[in-house]
């Protein structure tokens, strides 16, 4: 895969498929001492369901900011995040709350696992919070958790799984959520360069079983080679980089 | 309630010390809930035990007995009521000194009419109207006093033998003894008692009737609860054990406010987390609020079971407690109340908490 600089902002996929998540004209800024620092500028973006998404920039360049939009973990100052259908800026803090609930998941850096909870009980909070009934919420997890092959470490609290291990955890949390949207922050950068590969095929295999729209902000070649689209965020709009076939 | 029970099963090293403190802080509350039963017990259980509603007692007296000094004359408004049973009642304290050299005492001596409604034995009405004496709380009995024991009243010099025993009480923490009220009227006035009572013993009756029949003797009127405050030192030592109890709610509010505000910093990422995986903020204040309720309950449970421990072993000694479960359920309750207005000062952040913070994102 060879990646070439494009300074012409191509953040839509030409695909006909109606996107899962589309980032209209977003625009953030920061206080910075008397100045004003924009970190997103009337930012675009699109990403169609089953999509894979990559995106890098510089430390700073406001990656972690763009995700949070995306991932509806707080508003733009302006713009439009549109997220299944449901655009999301008239929408009060509940119901965003219940788009989050009901489209979005995340996967983290460091897996973000909650200490006191084992490997299948991580999968079965988001069945809970979701109001689902125990019985069916078992099933469930157990099955996300064997399709990212640790069925066996089910009963395992995190503290007893290897890093690999637990972002796998990670990423059947976020699949147990069925979401539209998955949104990966830096999932493989922790990780050695095989486990990195095993993290980023299983992202990108269940993108592509599930229908998922996944943005995944990361500058290894792990998630790069399964990119459908590498994006650059620079000056804070989204260039593209080059593009996967 | 789904992370909360895991948190406290899994992380129960974290949970400890806090769960340690409130138990201790409980241990502390049933102990003093004891004491200020006991206390109260031993100021006013004699004055409680007797079958009466009201006394009138004299203008001013402030529900003090030795405040108190009315002529015959007042029972007369109160005689004249309907159904309502009226007596006149000696009060005072008195040193007995035991004329074999045993150990004197003090003593609660109250002088009544052998034929009153205060009298609710026959054998006892029979003893008071024999030769005069005295019928003591049936506790003395318990330290050897015996019946035909003779003891001389200081002051007084009057010289009454043991006559026999009745229910055990006190009053102003001295144990409690009768005589006839012609008895009593010697041992506090001498040959110049011209029929002077302390109180009128009212039973029954009409309130606002009671009030007119006051008024019409110059009498002030009050209920039996509101004379036990006339009981010496009950007012200061109830004031006392309710000041030190309210200290110990503020103090385990705090406490428990304080630990649960450290725990939510702790936990500020996970709960952006929960909030990022679409948890509402009411999701995340139950779990919170349950996995406080269970802890306090279940340390205060643990706390108020060794206090109570405690009351039944320090009571047999014949200290002053009592174990009382209306009051250490009291204690209980407003242990988990306290401990619930503590940690809402921390809860309150927890609403503040943003979803972003998952992402390492300060807004």
């Amino acid at each position: 895969m060879s990646l070439s600089s494009n300074t012409e902002p191509a953040t839509s996929h030409p695909g006909n498929a109606p996107s899962a998540l589309v980032v209209s004209k977003a625009r953030v800024a920061y206080p910075d001492g008397p100045d004003v620092r924009v970190v997103l500028d009337d930012l675009d973006l699109s990403v169609s369901p089953g999509e894979i998404v990559v995106i890098s920039g510089e430390s700073g360049a406001g990656k972690s900011t763009l995700l949070t939009i995306a991932g509806l973990l707080r508003r733009p100052d302006s713009g439009e995040v549109t997220v299944a259908g449901i655009p999301t800026s008239a929408l009060s803090e509940r119901q965003l709350t219940v788009v989050r609930r009901d489209h979005l998941a995340f996967v983290y850096q460091s897996a973000n696992l909650l200490p006191s909870l084992t490997a299948v009980e991580q999968l079965e909070l988001v069945g809970h919070i979701r109001g689902e009934k125990p019985s069916t919420m078992r099933a469930r997890a157990l099955e996300t958790l064997a399709a990212v092959d640790l069925a066996d470490r089910a009963n395992q609290l995190p503290s007893q799984l290897s890093g690999g291990e637990r972002q796998r955890v990670g990423i059947a949390r976020a699949l147990m959520a069925s979401p539209s949207v998955l949104i990966a922050d830096e999932p493989t950068a922790s990780l050695d360069p095989e486990r990195a590969a095993v993290v980023a095929e299983l992202l990108a295999g269940a993108a592509a079983a599930n229908g998922i729209a996944t943005i995944i902000v990361a500058h290894d070649t792990a998630a790069l080679a399964h990119a459908d689209r590498h994006l650059r965020l620079e000056g804070g709009r989204l260039h593209e980089f080059a593009r996967t076939v | 309630m789904f992370l909360a029970l895991r948190d406290l099963r899994r992380g129960s090293r974290r949970f400890a010390l806090l769960g340690a403190v409130i138990a201790l802080v409980a241990v502390l509350s049933t102990v003093l809930s004891g004491l200020a039963t006991g206390l109260v017990t031993d100021g006013i259980s004699g004055l409680r035990a007797l079958p009466l509603d009201r006394l009138a007692l004299q203008e001013g007296a402030q529900a003090t007995f030795s405040r108190s000094a009315l002529q015959p004359e007042v029972l007369e408004p109160f005689e004249q009521l309907d159904g309502v049973e009226v007596t006149p009642l000696g009060a005072s304290f008195v040193n007995a000194a035991a004329n074999n050299g045993g150990l004197s005492l003090d003593l609660a001596l109250f002088g009544i009419a052998p034929e009153s409604f205060l009298v609710t034995r026959n054998d006892a009405s029979d003893a008071l109207h024999g030769e005069p004496g005295l019928i003591l709380g049936s506790e003395l009995a318990d330290e050897g006093v015996k019946v035909g024991d003779r003891y001389t009243l200081v002051g007084s010099d009057i010289e009454l033998p043991v006559l026999g025993f009745t229910f055990a009480g006190t009053y102003g923490h001295a144990p409690i003894a009768f005589t006839s009220l012609e008895t009593w009227q010697r041992v506090q006035f001498g040959d110049s008692a011209k029929g002077r009572l302390s109180a009128v013993a009212l039973k029954g009756g009409d309130p606002a009737d009671i009030n007119a029949a006051a008024k019409a003797a110059g009498v002030e009127v009050i209920t039996k609860s509101a004379a036990y405050a006339g009981s010496p030192g009950f007012t200061a030592e109830t004031t006392t054990m309710s000041l030190i109890r309210s200290f110990l709610l503020v103090i385990s509010a705090l406490v428990i406010g304080a630990f649960f505000t450290v725990l939510t910093v702790q936990r500020t990422r996970q709960i952006g987390l929960l909030k990022a995986m679409g948890a509402s903020n009411a999701y995340v204040l139950r779990d919170g609020i349950g996995q406080m309720t269970i802890l306090v309950a279940l340390a205060t449970a643990a706390g108020v079971l060794v206090g109570a421990a405690l009351i039944a072993l320090v009571g047999g000694s014949g200290a002053p407690v009592e174990l009382n479960l209306a009051a250490i359920a009291t204690v209980a309750g407003s242990l988990v109340v306290a401990g619930v207005l503590g940690s809402l000062v921390a809860f309150r952040r927890i609403t503040q908490i943003e979803p972003a913070i998952a992402l390492g994102v300060e807004s």
